[in-house]
């Protein structure tokens, strides 16, 4: 299916001639974002400047029933910004000023478009910091984080991207411009459309601008490693480390399988005996934060560790975070296709859930290592097969299907931090029933009257 | 599910292009990407393209299939930021030999191969020229790389290497590494040169261009290679003398060879040997390609232009003396584009430099003779431009 003539004329009236692109070659590209497996070729490629060019493009979508999907860097693994449907792809990164950064108010305003790590140097600059850090920083856009409501490192500690955004300015699919929440942390005037907003995976409006609380930047940071026999005994010292009132920036993990793959690629040293590493580290005045890491040292050794290092400055913290910055890039050596999860289960039932993946996958005969962050019960279990092995990731999937059922037995859930997009829309249900999958509809119906935003995705 | 496979043509070698987990983060590294914000000019995006050229979902006459493979600067800055490991310029090699094969190659780079092909038209050249020679020597240890065109643009390159190492072997019977072929769409015949080169040098090459060095590694391997810099530090040669500019230390900066970085890892070196010589100076841009790119400076003078411009604003507001190059086509492309602003920077080779500074002689003046300058349309408007630079 292609667009109809006068559709790509009025395209190229609202955004101007250069940003659309509609030829072969051009759409091929956005034919993926960063999940495998899915492939979507849209019919044009849209890349607005301003508020008012998105509203017009989302009326005329509106008005001839053409799907449109927001899309940012393309960073995301929840195949939420595929076109499997195709339509428009309506690309935020040329809106990418930063508007405002001010210390006085602890806040932000950027467009959508801005990176991640863009934001985060610009408010570093003035002393502040964006504590949300998700692993694709480098390349994720502002607008990308907040449809996801992406996570990272910090969970624990920080919390997520929810808990920083203020306000946001969206087009919605009928073309109005609504600003919700603003500058003020105390607003409970009407429903919570930011926080409905956050999280929505461009299904109920386009974010176009958003406010984002700031924080003073913690003077000092620093790192520790522990290994212990098994991934039990790190999630009994996890417990006692935040039972003792400590709340640290990062507690990570990496299974025996991880560690195999990662100092197989890395050749950093790592201990191939041990069951698990836990990467603990904090953030803030230099003597509360070696307070804290000596007090995590201590209960690690008092939990079984067989080895505790705390890192002596910056360069030795940076060479232990190493390991887990590794992970990735380690595992997705081991074949052609690496599907990275976020299953997340109440932190005190880590290492149960490990262990049931390690069932799970021996069932299935597919390799899955298992990273992820301790302190906040998401986990990244890695199957990597080969792409041309059918067999294989058919299986992989199944063993997927297990996982997530495993995790909402816990009390968990199918996804942590990377979303639901068209990849975990099947398993949807599982985790929130009937009734909360039809009012999910209603309120995407509300927004979406003529179903025209990010069609087969979340309120789908 | 969708199935997403990519088997076809034979193009591509399928675990290569399998390796792309396309997450993206070659994005911010990407000069062109940089220019367009447009998914079809990143190495992710351009990976899709050649997947959709393998599966045969896009044609070899796709308009925008062969603009990418022409506007890709070929620097690899993608590879070192690729949490999976792959091989953006091989990938991008095997493309160019499909994409410029026959007809579709652009003539001028046609013609620069031909050139390069022909050992005695280059040894004629080098004669002229007078680079740096020694009679040949069968089981010299190491030898001294000319390179083609460095050789006739550059020939006091050859004898600052000559000065630095006086135990080098520089015969002149030594043809093209074949980095040119490899990277225009001939890649066989690259590494039919780069094997005959192999043939002609004996021992390790050491070589003053970082393009060269990264090709020769890819078909003689790590060991029989060595770049300028590399090889003084891992021979443990400390630089000697200083580089005084109006009786201070001169303000030097390094201008990286992408390929000599993203491809060999080579960057602490040159840096080290220059601050032994002269005060180290960090320019914001300066690992990320000038836009010489090999051919690429002739066969898209305006797309060269645009990543080269902030770098010289860059150059031209960190108060430098001298801005050092460790690639003959970077050299040509900083030191055009500093004298088209008539900058008082200079553009110097790192031999010139540390040879200069061991001799306490002035450096060599700039090559006597340019090619033909292109004609470029003023750049775009809109485009920032810091000024402060002086100007004569």
């Amino acid at each position: 299916m292609s667009l109809d003539r006068d559709v790509v004329g009025e395209l190229e009236t609202i955004v101007g001639a250069d940003h659309v692109r509609t030829g072969r070659g051009d759409l091929e590209p956005y034919a993926r974002d960063a999940t495998p497996l899915f492939r979507g070729v849209p019919d044009a490629v849209v890349s607005p400047r301003t508020a008012e060019e998105v509203a017009a493009v989302l009326r005329l979508a509106t008005r001839t029933g053409i799907p449109v999907i927001p899309r940012g860097a393309g960073s995301n693994l929840s195949a939420g910004t595929l076109a499997d449907r195709g339509g428009i792809v309506l690309v935020l990164t040329r809106m990418d000023r930063i508007l405002e950064i001010s210390p006085d108010e602890l806040l932000a305003r950027v467009e959508a478009g801005v990176t991640t790590a863009a934001l985060g140097e610009a408010a570093a600059a003035k002393g502040l910091l964006y504590a949300p850090d998700p692993g694709s920083r480098t390349v994720s856009t502002v607008g990308g984080n907040v449809a996801t409501c992406a996570g990272g490192l910090r969970g624990l500690k920080y919390g997520v991207t929810r808990n920083y955004v203020l306000g946001t300015t969206a087009v919605l699919p009928t073309g109005e411009i609504i600003r919700t929440g603003g500058r003020l942390w105390k607003d409970v005037a009407g429903y919570d459309l930011t926080r409905l907003l956050t999280g929505s995976e461009g299904t109920l409006g386009v974010l176009t601008e958003i406010t984002v609380a700031l924080l003073p930047m913690p003077a000092t940071t620093n790192t520790g490693v522990a290994y212990f026999p098994t991934l039990a005994d790190a999630g009994r010292a996890v417990t006692a480390v935040i039972g003792d009132g400590i709340v640290p920036a990062t507690l990570e993990f990496l299974d025996a399988k991880c560690i195999g793959a990662v100092e197989e690629y890395a050749n950093l040293g790592l201990r191939l005996d041990a069951g698990a590493l836990l990467l603990f580290g904090d953030d803030g005045a230099a003597d509360a934060v070696e307070r804290n890491l000596t007090r995590i040292g201590e209960l690690c050794t008092a939990h079984r560790a067989m080895e505790v290092t705390l890192a002596a400055d910056v360069a030795r913290s940076d060479a232990l975070l190493a390991a887990r910055r590794c992970s990735l890039p380690a595992l997705s050596r081991l074949g052609t296709l690496t599907i990275l999860e976020d299953a997340t289960v109440p932190r005190p039932r880590l290492a149960e859930m490990v262990g049931r993946i390690d069932e799970i996958a021996e069932r299935y005969d597919v390799p899955i290592a298992t990273f992820g962050h301790a302190g906040d019960g998401n986990l990244h279990p890695t199957c990597v097969v080969d792409r041309q092995d059918d067999a294989a990731i058919e299986r992989a999937h199944k063993a997927f299907g297990d996982v997530f059922a495993a995790a909402i037995g816990m009390d968990g859930t199918i996804t942590g931090e990377h979303g639901v997009g068209a990849a975990k829309l099947p398993y949807l249900e599982a985790r929130l029933g009937a009734d909360q999958m039809a009012l999910l509809r209603r309120i995407k119906a509300a927004f979406d009257p003529a179903g025209i935003l990010n069609p087969g995705k979340l309120g789908s | 599910m969708t199935t997403d496979r990519v088997t076809g043509r034979g193009i591509f070698d399928p675990e290569l292009l399998d390796r792309c987990i396309s997450c993206g983060f070659c994005l911010p590294a990407c000069p062109t990407y940089a220019q367009t914000l447009d998914e079809g000019s990143s190495p992710r995006g351009r990976i899709n393209l050649m997947r959709a050229l393998e599966t045969g979902e896009l044609d070899d006459d796709d308009s925008r299939l062969r603009e990418e493979a022409s506007f890709c600067l070929g620097c690899r800055a993608c590879e070192p930021v690729c949490p999976a490991g792959v091989q953006y310029g091989q990938l991008l090699e095997t493309w160019r030999d499909h994409q410029w094969s026959g007809r579709r190659r652009p003539p001028l780079a046609q013609l620069l191969m031909l050139v390069a092909s022909r050992t005695p038209l280059l040894r004629a050249i080098g004669v002229v020229r007078r680079h740096a020679r020694t009679p040949s020597v069968p089981a010299a240890p190491t030898t001294l790389m000319l390179g083609c065109f460095e050789r006739g643009l550059y020939p006091g390159v050859s004898r600052s290497a000559r000065a630095l190492l006086p135990d080098i072997a520089v015969p002149a019977d030594q043809g093209c590494c074949g980095a040119l072929h490899a990277h225009n769409g001939e890649s066989e015949r690259g590494v039919e040169l780069a094997r005959r080169l192999g043939e002609q040098l004996p021992g390790v090459i050491v070589t003053t261009a970082g393009g060269c060095a990264a090709h020769l590694t890819t078909v003689l391997g790590r060991d029989r290679v060595h770049e300028l810099s590399e090889h003084l530090v891992k021979t443990g040669a400390s630089p000697v003398g200083r580089l005084s500019v109006g009786g201070r230390r001169a303000r030097v900066a390094l201008q990286d060879s992408c390929h000599l970085r993203n491809g060999m890892g080579v960057f602490a070196e040159p840096r080290a040997l220059i601050s032994a010589v002269a005060d180290l100076v960090a320019v914001p841009g300066e690992a990320s390609c000038c836009g010489a790119a090999g051919t690429y400076s002739l066969l898209r003078p305006r797309d060269s232009r645009r990543i080269l411009d902030p770098k010289l604003d860059a150059i031209e507001a960190a108060d430098l003396d001298y801005v050092v190059a460790v690639n003959p086509g970077c050299l040509r492309q900083l030191e055009t584009g500093l004298r088209r602003r008539s900058s008082k920077v200079r553009a110097v080779h790192l031999a010139d430099l540390l040879a200069a500074a061991a001799g306490g002689t002035p450096l060599p003046r700039g090559r006597r003779w340019t090619l033909p300058r292109i004609r470029v349309p003023a750049r775009r408007a809109g485009a920032a431009r810091i000024t402060g630079g002086p100007t004569a």
